[in-house]
């Protein structure tokens, strides 16, 4: 008897959810496409979490307003918290699943990605009729488009590889670099910025000595970056390489800074605000670079995508970093009119080989292996520019200035990827 | 010879910080009995508050505000909280403290946000003192040094001493008999707690601008001062101060000298082609592997001597 009145009890419960929910969404309900971001959106890197929200948010709030796909149908961004931690991440899979998602976006931390893509993989083959699509936007991991590539992934960042060929690129324009000292994370991300580096510079700067190459124990453990600092000095290097990000990079910087440390910085995620906020009065001591795919100081940005970034800044008083979230929404949309469909197999197969207008020219999701081709650019953080970074409504003083632009072709790497298609 | 003594200087410079921030830990244990897990919590709180003030007043009242407020802080979590877990013994004392520290993280995230914090060196330190190595020194760091040799000081002579040292010291051993000569026995450990508290807020407003203000500062120095109280012997001060110089010089040592540990394998008959998980072992370097010597010192020192360098009484 009591357990037969807290079943009743329950379903009126989920009923009652079930009737707000619909409520909430009205009658538009059956005409919403749902996007589920699977992120972390509490505990300690929940900042980058809510961050990833608000930019798909944004963007899917953009193609609404211009009418939506498929002939009126609207964008939902469905957010699905996975704390950063891996069976959460699982648990949320499921839960995508049991919505009848179609569409998973995800990015931060390569390890959640390679779960998901065994995930899709496996659920996809088990479940034909109600495939699901992973959409990558920060994953770097390279395996994901060589070895490891599926159908039903698709990255719409560059890879480690990628990047590092920039970085490498633009250290090659640069006559007055010598001598370089690369320091690493000791994890599989570190590990595979230290090997490509090592690949790409033996191509393209043969003129440049490699006088240090040190993984380090990564995630803040090294508290006192004295030592390396002592040894990249009696290195004699110009250049300091490196992957670094989060306290790993903060304390670098700061102790290089403190030491006057003489050398400047090739980065993947010296811009990011996390890393930005942490310098402090220290970033102006120093010469940081970062590669990305967008910063607003860039003179030939597209009218529409400086117009798109100020409305994100206005909105938010965020600078709009991360430019390839956009591209991901904008992408889909065009693969789901190019398809007359929002099933997972047809806007799949439409997503390969498309191309799309980026911030500096033509970009194409590769279809040999998922993998978006994209130029990108070196930037130094600087203090003179009309849009310094801004956080939350905090200026931090610093702004985006562009050093180069990396063309596609140098960006452009071979893939061994041997695509399975459904 | 030169980077030897090079080493040695760097590390004392990071071992004093180290034993800034276990002071008060040893404090409060040697005093108490309570082995407070949240230690390194109050060390952020010093940092984050040393931030706000100087962000409206400058540095230097941050150094006096902050410290005072993370003491303030303690006692008020040692009356009304501690206090009350006390006499369920220290397995409960011990939980309660490792809540804690959860409880301040979330608390320090909701206040001033996930992302770290700018809280910078006083402009009037941040200048060249010396070079040595061709790395510049800014006076920062000698004020540091500084701070944390006048602490040791006078924790030292106030405990051994003074009479406030000896009813502290009693009130351990022998709390009736201190209650029964007048003392309020409670209120003494009210006031140790809180000027535990407030010690590691002073490391943190020393170190924060340094290593970084961010919510997982806490996280990352907690383990490494406990390594410091157990290498040192529980509840010395002395032997703290020992064991965080050995802990900075042998972690500076470890980086500037590099060795490989290529050799003591290819005695054991491995050779660098190995595959798996032997190759990275056969690959490391004690560079790439200090911040794990303390640990490796803990663990040896557990084994052959659980009372510590200095300590009396075994873990």
């Amino acid at each position: 008897m009591r357990l037969k009145g807290l079943f009743a009890c329950l379903t009126g419960l989920v009923m009652g959810g079930l009737l707000t929910v619909t409520a909430s969404t009205g009658a538009s309900a059956a005409e919403t496409i749902k996007i589920g971001l699977i992120e972390p959106l509490s505990g300690p890197v929940a900042a980058v979490g809510t961050d990833a929200l608000q930019n798909f948010e944004f963007s899917a709030a953009k193609i609404n307003a211009a009418g939506g796909v498929l002939g009126g149908q609207m964008l939902e961004i469905v957010p699905l918290d996975n704390a950063m931690s891996a069976e959460k991440t699982t648990q949320q899979l499921k839960r995508a699943v049991d919505m009848g998602l179609k569409y998973v976006v995800q990015g931060i931390g390569s390890n959640h990605a390679l779960n998901i893509i065994k995930f899709v993989n496996k659920h996809n083959k088990r479940n034909p009729g109600s495939e699901m699509l992973f959409l990558n936007h920060s994953a770097v991991t390279t395996a994901f488009t060589n070895e490891l590539c599926s159908f039903w992934h698709f990255r719409f960042d560059a890879n480690v590889d990628q990047k590092v060929a920039g970085l490498v690129t633009q250290m090659s324009r640069d006559s007055s670099i010598k001598k370089v000292y690369m320091l690493n994370q000791n994890y599989a991300y570190g590990k595979s910025f230290q090997a490509a580096a090592r690949r790409i510079m033996a191509e393209r700067t043969p003129g440049i000595e490699l006088v240090g190459d040190e993984l380090i124990v990564p995630f803040g453990k090294v508290q006192d970056f004295t030592p390396f600092i002592a040894k990249i000095k009696a290195s004699g290097a110009d250049t300091i390489l490196t992957g670094n990000w989060g306290p790993d990079l903060v304390r670098l910087v700061k102790f290089a800074a403190g030491a006057n440390l003489p050398a400047q910085f090739y980065t993947i995620y010296g811009g990011l605000t996390s890393s930005v906020g942490g310098y402090g009065a220290d970033a102006a001591k120093v010469t940081m670079k970062q590669i990305n795919e967008f910063h607003e100081n860039h003179a030939d940005i597209p009218a529409d995508v400086s117009q798109f970034a100020m409305d994100y800044l206005g909105k938010y008083q965020d600078t709009w970093y991360s430019d390839r979230h956009r591209w991901v929404i904008d992408m889909l949309s065009a693969a789901m009119n190019k398809a007359g469909s929002s099933d997972a197999i047809p806007v799949g197969r439409a997503l390969e080989g498309m191309t799309y207008q980026g911030p500096l020219g033509e970009v194409e999701m590769r279809a040999s292996d998922h993998q978006i081709q994209t130029q990108l650019m070196v930037s130094s953080l600087t203090k003179d520019y009309s849009h310094p970074i801004s956080y939350k409504g905090k200026d931090f003083g610093l702004a985006f200035a562009t050093d180069g632009v990396i063309s596609r072709a140098d960006t452009t790497l071979p893939t061994t990827c041997d695509m399975k298609r459904p | 010879m030169e980077v030897f003594v090079f080493s040695l200087f760097n590390g004392i410079l990071y071992g004093m910080l180290l034993f800034l921030l276990a002071s008060g830990l040893t404090l409060i244990f040697s005093m108490m009995g309570v082995l407070n897990f949240a230690h390194a919590s109050f060390f952020m709180l010093g940092a984050y508050f040393a931030y706000q003030v100087s962000d409206h007043m400058g540095f230097w009242p941050g150094l006096i505000i902050a410290p005072i407020l993370v003491g303030a802080v303690g006692a008020l979590v040692e009356r009304y909280a501690l206090r009350p877990v006390h006499r369920f013994g220290h397995v409960a004392e011990l939980l309660f403290t490792f809540g804690l520290a959860f409880v301040i993280e979330e608390i320090v995230q909701m206040v001033w946000g996930k992302v770290p914090v700018s809280y910078d060196v006083p402009a009037s330190l941040n200048v060249t003192a010396f070079a040595w190595q061709g790395l510049d020194y800014s006076a920062y760091r000698i004020f540091m040094l500084l701070i944390s040799v006048a602490i040791f000081v006078a924790l030292f002579f106030g405990l051994t001493r003074t009479r406030i040292g000896l009813i502290i010291r009693a009130a351990l051993t022998h709390p009736h008999m201190v209650a029964s000569l007048g003392h309020d026995v409670p209120k003494v450990f009210m006031w140790t707690f809180g000027v535990g508290c407030a010690l590691a807020g002073v490391a943190g407003v020393i170190g924060g601008n340094v290593l970084g203000t961010e919510p997982g500062m806490a996280i990352q120095l907690g383990p490494i001062v406990f390594v410091v109280i157990v290498v040192g012997g529980l509840g010395s001060l002395g032997g703290a101060l020992i064991a965080s110089l050995l802990i900075g010089i042998l972690n500076n040592l470890a980086i500037s000298y590099d060795f490989s540990l290529y050799p003591i394998f290819r005695a054991l008959g491995v050779e660098r082609d190995v595959d798996g998980i032997l190759a990275d072992l056969v690959n490391l370097t004690t560079g790439g592997i200090a911040p794990l010597v303390p640990y490796l010192l803990l663990v040896l020192m557990l084994i052959f001597r659980p009372r510590g360098l200095l300590g009396t009484r075994d873990v």
